[in-house]
């Protein structure tokens, strides 16, 4: 299925590393329902390096949402702390973790001009 | 707050009742348990025999712990019972409730005790604007407990009451029935849990540590703080009692967040803004950096999880800005307020790297400067690409959400604050001067930082570059000829706005003023239209808006204050900044060690007292920081390198000073000092040793 979702993932899985995590080690699952059925991604970062994949394993931080709801926050319709308060999204485990990957989550899909790619300045060269 | 009521709070949980320890609350009425932004209990009546009793004493055992006596019957000038009843009650993820009653007859006593409950669950929002909810109300028994509860769509908050002792449960309260043998007493423990929804799930655990081991463990956690922290010896009584007053203060400020455990930052009062403020949390963590630098460590961590990432109209947020406001109840979940978290602070920003090199002087924590490198940039970023909205090379702000975003986005945010001499108002965007002077201060300290910790030279010329240029073109364009001061802000045609204001204290603190500028500036300071006598006015006398108890024209703020006398320490100005602390010590005493959050700016001869002007909020976060900042300042205390410079200068009412096992990067060292430096308002004698 090609949504906003899968493109995030897909991103962050061809990148294979994101220096804005480079402080960051540790894992999150992803587990996305739609309908009957849940998808889950689990995303393992260490120092930066990231590795996207599907295993249903145990992680450090876990997000469980409708997968409307990921792409919505994902595409910035949805604000992921307004939607943890009302309950529609539970965040289990390392929230330090999940705010860190979360602001990956906006970073890649803003179009405003000289908007720093993934909401953060680099190191000039 | 009235001072007829009882307020206690561990974290962002709070209980305000009467001296009862009663809750009756209405919708726009602010007694209640509190937890996260939302009101869990609106009810809590204890009745013996059908009879509300009558409070003898209320003692204040800890800030997370209260105990009240009382006896049944009221209304009756003389008490003369048989029965006392004590209620001990401690705040944690709800309250913990001792209820014991002692029979004094010599015969036993039949009792029915009752005890009421009920909650709106109301948002602190709908407190305060006093809102109607919309979605519904249940109450039930589960497992022995008494279960309230409120239900909107997927949003659900709880309230868990039990009794340790047997007590028949029905949906608005428990009842006990009881005999008291003679001489006796009885006793129950009543838990009340608030449950803040699914989000919190993980936290479940932390409901078994309240109770008796929990208790001791704060008791513990106090005492330990407060050991922590540097001892103070003085011959002047009062500045320890304000000293020690503080740092029970700020301990009780102190606010955890699920995703840093086992940390906390100073939230930005009590007991309405037990939240994180990226202004009041950093200003409060710098006062305090000397004492306990811990604070700014979980504060730059915290803040920096919640950096902004991408433009958001609604919550004012840009790439790289720092937060100003993060709220839970249930408005902010259903984005009838913008607070999950709201970006409208102008300021925020670039005092994060302010509070970022600062902590690293002090610390040599370099570990946590490479941490948060990408954070740091993309503060340093928004200055330049996001916060310029005149394209005039200065920091202004303007909202985007205008119905519910923050309309001044400086420190002075009340409507009228920003006004030129003749008291008009000026239109958005605003340029204040202090934001000018906080940006070119996080320039010239995060080139240090690209330099010496991030390795990034290049990087480093470019902001000193940019600091230069700012600097010298605010010389320029905010320098009031005629008055020889800095204008408040410059309006959306560039012109000045012309008043004289507090805010040239803020200027000094950043560096921002050219040296052949600063005496002027320190004359307008120490003047008496700015200094009261007791503290610098945020609003000079004479200018069209002036009001010794307007809030932010005219009322002397001691956090306003204690930047004041840093920066006039900067500027070699420290017998002026000696009085400054004088000024405010001596308030302090007035109000038991504990600055309120302002007072009026009468001169000091004709009201002989610092007069307070009312507000919600005691204790104030950075009025509580305001003693820690005013002894640095008055020892003269400057990390330079792995040492740590002391140039005493302190008014000569203090006497000798010591200020001992001072923490950082140079281990533990203590600092003396003597009171030399006369505080009469307009003679100046020299200085201390």
């Amino acid at each position: 299925m090609a949504d906003a979702t899968t493109d995030f993932f897909n991103t962050l899985q061809r990148r294979g590393h994101e220096p804005f995590l480079q402080n960051t080690t540790g894992s999150v699952r992803f587990d996305l329902s739609d309908g009957d059925s849940v998808e889950s991604w689990y995303l393992r970062v260490k120092s930066g390096d990231i590795a996207v994949s599907h295993k249903k394993a145990e992680a450090e931080a876990v997000v469980s949402c409708d997968r409307a709801l990921m792409n919505g926050m994902l595409l910035g319709e949805i604000n992921a702390m307004a939607a943890a308060l009302r309950g529609v999204l539970v965040a289990q485990g390392d929230l330090g973790l999940m705010l860190t990957v979360a602001r990956l989550f906006r970073g890649a899909y803003d179009a405003r001009p000289g908007a720093p790619e993934a909401g953060y300045s680099r190191r000039k060269k | 707050m009235s001072s007829d009521l009882v307020q206690i709070l561990e974290g962002n949980t709070f209980v305000v009742s009467d001296t009862r320890g009663d809750i009756e609350a209405s919708l726009t009425d602010p007694t209640g348990l509190f937890s996260f932004d939302t009101r869990f209990l609106s009810r809590w009546l204890l009745t013996v025999n059908g009879q509300r009793l009558n409070p003898l004493s209320v003692d204040d055992l800890n800030y997370f712990e209260t105990r009240f006596f009382l006896v049944p019957g009221t209304g009756t000038v003389y008490v003369d019972s048989k029965l006392s009843v004590i209620r001990q009650r401690a705040v944690g993820d709800g309250f913990r409730e001792q209820l014991t009653l002692l029979n004094h007859d010599d015969k036993p006593v039949k009792l029915a005790i009752a005890i009421e409950a009920d909650s709106d669950f109301a948002d602190l929002f709908e407190v305060k604007d006093a809102l109607k909810k919309t979605g519904a109300y249940h109450s039930r028994i589960d497992d022995g407990r008494l279960v309230l509860g409120y239900k909107r769509e997927t949003y659900e908050r709880e309230t868990l009451v039990s009794s340790s002792a047997p007590a028949k449960i029905h949906p608005k309260g428990l009842e006990f029935k009881v005999t008291i043998p003679a001489k006796g007493e009885w006793s129950t423990v009543l838990d009340v849990v608030a449950v803040n929804g699914t989000w919190m799930e993980s936290d479940q655990h932390t409901h078994d540590r309240r109770g008796a081991r929990a208790h001791l463990s704060m008791a513990r956690g106090l005492d330990k703080w407060i050991e922590k922290a540097p001892r103070l010896e003085c011959e002047k009584d009062s500045l320890k009692v304000t000293y020690r007053r503080s740092l029970i203060d700020l301990a009780a400020l102190r606010f955890s967040t699920r995703s840093l455990p086992g940390r906390s930052l100073p939230a930005a009062g009590l007991p309405w803004f037990m939240t994180m403020f990226g202004r009041d949390s950093i200003f409060t963590s710098l006062q305090a950096l000397p004492f306990t630098p811990e604070l700014a460590e979980t504060t730059l961590l915290a803040l920096g999880e919640r950096q902004g990432t991408h433009s958001d109209d609604f919550r004012d947020e840009d790439p790289g800005r720092i937060l100003h406001e993060m709220r839970y109840g249930e408005m902010t979940a259903f984005e009838e307020r913008p607070h999950s978290p709201y970006y409208g602070s102008a300021d925020a920003t670039p005092l994060y790297i302010v509070l970022l090199d600062e902590y690293e002087r002090w610390t040599g924590n370099r570990r946590l400067v490479r941490q948060l490198e990408y954070e740091a940039r993309a503060a340093l970023n928004w200055i330049n690409e996001y916060a310029d909205l005149m394209g005039n090379g200065y920091v202004s702000y303007q909202r985007r959400n205008e119905k519910t975003g923050l309309e001044n986005q400086c420190w002075k945010d009340s409507w009228d604050s920003i006004s030129y001499h003749d008291g008009r108002i000026p239109g958005f965007p605003r340029a204040t001067c202090e934001l000018q002077g906080y940006a070119y201060d996080a320039k010239v300290r995060g080139a240090r930082l690209a330099r010496e910790v991030w390795k990034d030279g290049s990087f480093a010329n470019t902001l000193e570059k940019e600091a230069a240029d700012l600097k010298r073109r605010f010389n320029r364009d905010y320098w009031v000829q005629d008055g020889e001061y800095f204008a408040l802000a410059l309006d959306t045609e560039g012109k000045q706005v012309d008043t004289l204001t507090s805010n040239l204290g803020h200027l000094l603190w950043s560096g921002i003023v050219d040296k052949s500028k600063a005496r002027a500036v320190v004359r307008h300071l120490m003047g008496p239209r700015l200094f009261s006598g007791w503290g610098i006015r945020t609003l000079a006398e004479g200018e069209g808006r002036y009001n010794p108890i307007g809030y932010h024209v005219g009322t002397v703020w001691p956090f306003d204050n204690s930047f004041a006398a840093w920066g006039l320490r900067r500027y070699g100005y420290k017998e002026e900044a000696a009085r400054v602390a004088a000024g405010i010590l001596d308030a302090a005493e007035f109000f038991n060690g504990r600055l309120p959050e302002a007072f009026g700016g009468y001169a000091r001869e004709i009201t002989l007292y610092p007069v307070q002007y009312p507000t919600a909020c005691s204790p104030q976060a950075w009025s509580t920081g305001t003693p820690l900042l005013l002894l640095r300042t008055m020892l003269g205390l400057e990390p330079v390198g792995d040492h740590l410079i002391v140039d005493p200068a302190l008014p000569a009412g203090i006497g000798h000073l010591e200020l001992l096992d001072i923490p950082g990067r140079w281990g533990r060292i203590d600092a003396y000092g003597r009171g030399r430096v006369s505080a009469g308002a307009h003679r100046v004698r020299t200085t201390t040793r």
